[in-house]
């Protein structure tokens, strides 16, 4: 594990993420975690894996731009994205943000912040692999 | 030479992740997308975001592409 926004095949672990997150300060006061999961269900189908691809490049600097503006937004101490990319199955985590803050509030309103707009502007596709075949994700608004 | 990048669903629709076009002053990446959209119509069908060296583009932009410019045709994301 390094560095605070990764796109990376393996699993993650959320203690170890947040023990790093509390490493970069101790005027933290809150700390709030969105964790994406892999459904084995979507729109009445069952799903047994996802696959995700991403435009690397564009997609690091995306999530980079993402947490330097959550941080100076927010007034964050620090936070922290992973997204997985490749062969998910079910159940298994997709996507990590994790923030730190001196209050509660301003963490929970970037971790929503952060989680809406990665989906929104990171160079990432979702294909759903079913018994009857497979197909790439159509955003939801 | 104009380097092109296809991910995802756009990817499966082209049958390839990259093509390059020939270099010419002036171009810019409508031109490229309107040579590419006549080679591969299915794919450019749910192609809504344009990239130019990692920086989205838009239909007012009119800058022309420097030699060795990646540009990437790419469908809504959903990723998360």
């Amino acid at each position: 594990m390094s560095g605070s926004v990764r796109l990376q095949q393996d699993d993650f672990s959320l203690e170890a993420e947040i023990a790093a997150l509390r490493t970069s300060s101790k005027r933290i006061g809150g700390i709030v975690s969105f964790l994406g999961c892999a459904r084995d269900f979507s729109e009445n189908r069952e799903v047994s894996e996802l696959s995700f691809e991403a435009y690397p490049s564009m997609a690091l600097d995306e999530l980079s731009a993402l947490r330097e503006q959550a941080i100076a937004r927010f007034g964050l101490i620090d936070a922290r994205l992973i997204h997985r990319l490749g062969t998910v199955h079910a159940g298994d985590n997709i996507v990590l943000i994790v923030v730190g803050a001196e209050h509660r509030a301003p963490a929970f309103d970037a971790c929503r912040w952060l989680i809406d707009e990665l989906k929104a502007r990171a160079p990432i596709w979702k294909k759903e692999i079913t018994p009857q075949g497979e197909s790439w994700v159509t955003p939801h608004p | 030479m104009i380097n092109v990048l296809f991910f995802g669903p756009v990817a499966e629709r082209t049958g390839t992740r990259q093509t390059s076009l020939d270099f010419r002053a002036g171009i810019c990446w409508q031109d490229v997308r309107d040579i590419l959209r006549a080679r591969y119509p299915d794919a450019f069908e749910i192609v809504s975001i344009v990239a130019v060296n990692g920086q989205r583009v838009t239909e007012t932009t009119h800058t022309p592409l420097a030699d060795g410019a990646e540009v990437v045709f790419m469908s809504a994301f959903s990723g998360g």
